[in-house]
């Protein structure tokens, strides 16, 4: 078995057990409601910001404009599960198109743009999407579009469904992996390296043959399902969708997910997602007061440690090693 | 439709546009930074200067230098804080840096001003001038007047004097305006100050035409971004000839379509001219 076959599977392990570990987490974590609604919120916001975490890690871009596909996949989700009554596959396929769609036409539009244009551009595209989402009565205006029904997934043999927290964990869970899965494959990818190589060296990408443009926006596209697969089940989970989805709550949670465990980190925003929503569900110190806390985390992290979590853990590692070797 | 009423109130409109965005179109200009707590700071301004005139009593003359003093001090710890972001030219994080000093202005001032609508009150803003069918307030005048006044000023500061060179020395290539023996982390520090003493300045100008809250943040501003953006990065004259458009724009739109949907349709605009015109309007 060569090194990397060997490196290869006990990948593989490590995921298998940490999935099994992580199923049971709702469970260990004494099996109350709460416990499932935190592991639960847990996933979908992780998925959610593995969308921003895409472009801000390998395009070096800030997209503020995020929220469109997170709102959008809840809002194609809620709509199309109250009046016609599809399931759980057919939303989340119409959720996927729609994200695509969106997600080309601001990729379009911002080919051009860079850096605060770019974020300026997609903050802008979210504000008007917010506003018609606010004021067209035929997706609910202010009011937003409430009952949705519970999530059913038909398999050939029977049917999966859910409405609580407890029973959309494994639904948030598997969605969390396939996530994972996705991103790891995309960093290994033609275009991840590409998109790499267009952030740091964009002059060599160019003496190379590699179309700037076209790595930027399919990045983007690619970015967007993610994003909206989130909403589609927060839909589910919430029953309700409204154009609170537009929120700035939901874009710092995805930035500051994105950033806490350092940038280009596989597993960064679900723990970076996971320590905010901790801090939120089981300690908070009042909505305003929470509000402090992530916009300081935010900032401080950039100012203070850039590295993140995964570079206090290198730290910490170094650290370690050195004092043993001293006391040798 | 009275089209002259219209007329009067985009140019006041224009002209609170102008107000709020002076700072952010110097700082952008001469830093390239983006402070997306601008919205924040226009935010904790008009509060700053309400709670000197509730709380501690003092008339709406004495509250602008109180908010204006406050916020520069608030401009110093903040560029203080990103000193070495800003060194580094880290143009990304700083991004998203200001994105998370403006939630915590927001969270703070919530907790300190509480959560209800509040009025600041300009002694000028009741005093209404008649034309017929037409009218608007002192407070309008002064606005108007202000702006006008501050923008001149500006432009002459930019373009005559060794301060203005110095800035726009730096705007233009920091690394080469240091081999001349400038100092482009002190003349950063100092545009970011002058941002936040602007904006709170604004603040207290404008905020009397409608009620402040401590949520209304980002938003509030936004039109503010797409007028510095439009005229421009930097550009004094295009971010006033953007601002009277956008004025205009929103005074008909709102009067002959909706209201509702302004802000939608401003934007709209906008991204077809930023698509079409990646540099703004008046790059050449």
């Amino acid at each position: 078995m060569t090194r990397t076959r060997r490196t290869a599977a006990a990948r593989i392990v490590a995921g298998v057990i940490a999935t099994i570990g992580a199923f049971y987490l709702p469970a260990l974590a004494g099996g109350s409601a709460v416990a499932y609604a935190t592991c639960a919120t847990v996933a979908i916001f992780s998925v959610m910001a593995y969308g921003t975490d895409l472009v801000l890690s390998y395009l070096g871009e800030v997209s503020l404009g995020h929220t469109i596909f997170w709102a959008g996949g809840g809002y194609v989700t809620a709509f199309i599960a109250t009046r016609l009554a599809w399931n759980g596959w057919l939303t989340a396929l119409a959720t996927v198109v729609l994200a695509v769609l969106l997600a080309t036409a601001v990729g379009l539009a911002t080919l051009r743009t860079r850096e605060f244009v770019f974020s300026l551009v997609t903050y802008a595209a979210a504000v008007v999407l917010m506003e018609i989402a606010l004021n067209w009565s035929f997706v609910g205006g202010s009011d937003g579009i409430t009952g949705i029904p519970r999530l059913t997934l038909p398999f050939g043999l029977g049917t999966y469904a859910g409405g609580t927290s407890t029973e959309l964990w494994p639904v948030a869970l598997v969605l969390l992996l396939l996530t994972v899965g996705f991103i790891d494959r995309f960093r290994r990818s033609r275009l991840g390296l590409a998109a790499l190589m267009v952030q740091m060296q964009p002059d060599l990408a160019m003496t190379l043959g590699l179309d700037t443009r076209r790595v930027r926006l399919m990045v983007f596209v690619l970015s967007a399902p993610v994003s909206a697969l989130a909403g589609w089940l927060y839909a589910y989970q919430r029953a309700y969708v409204g154009p609170d989805m537009f929120e700035s709550y939901f874009l710092v949670v995805m930035l500051t997910a994105a950033v806490l465990s350092g940038r280009r980190v596989l597993l960064g925003p679900v723990v970076g997602t996971a320590v905010i929503l901790t801090q939120q569900n089981l300690m908070s110190v009042g909505g305003d007061g929470d509000k402090i806390i992530l916009g300081a985390v935010l900032a401080g992290v950039l100012i203070f440690w850039p590295q993140g979590l995964i570079g206090l853990w290198h730290f910490a590692r170094h650290a370690v090693a050195r004092w043993l070797w001293a006391s040798r | 439709m009275n089209v002259a009423q219209q007329l009067i109130n985009g140019t006041i409109l224009a002209a609170g546009y102008a107000c709020v965005a002076i700072g952010w179109t110097v700082l952008l200009g001469a830093a390239r930074l983006v402070n997306f707590a601008h919205g924040q700071l226009y935010m904790l301004g008009a509060f700053i200067a309400w709670s000197a005139m509730h709380r501690a009593g003092v008339s709406y003359l004495v509250s602008v230098p109180v908010a204006v003093l406050a916020m520069a001090a608030l401009g110093v710890v903040l560029q203080l804080a990103m000193r070495r972001l800003m060194l580094e030219q880290n143009l990304t994080s700083l991004m998203i840096v200001t994105l998370g000093f403006g939630y915590v202005v927001q969270g703070a001032a919530a907790r300190i001003f509480g959560g209800n609508p509040q009025t600041l009150v300009s002694p000028l803003e009741g005093a209404i001038v008649r034309f017929g069918e037409i009218w608007f307030s002192w407070q309008d005048v002064l606005i108007v007047g202000v702006t006008l006044v501050l923008f001149a000023a500006l432009w002459v500061v930019l373009k005559h004097t060794r301060l203005g060179a110095t800035v726009r020395a730096v705007a233009e290539d920091p690394k080469l305006a240091q081999l001349f023996g400038l100092n482009p982390a002190l003349t950063s520090a100092g545009v970011f100050v002058f941002e936040a003493a602007t904006v709170a300045f604004a603040a207290t100008l404008v905020a009397p035409r409608s009620p402040i809250l401590t949520s209304m943040g980002f938003d509030e501003v936004i039109l503010t971004f797409v007028v510095v953006v439009l005229g421009g990065i930097g550009s004094v004259g295009g971010t006033l000839l953007a601002s009277l458009g956008l004025g205009m724009f929103t005074a008909f739109f709102g009067a002959l379509v909706s209201p509702a949907y302004t802000t939608a349709a401003a934007f709209a605009v906008v991204l077809t001219v930023l698509v079409l015109r990646p540099g703004g309007l008046s790059v050449g």
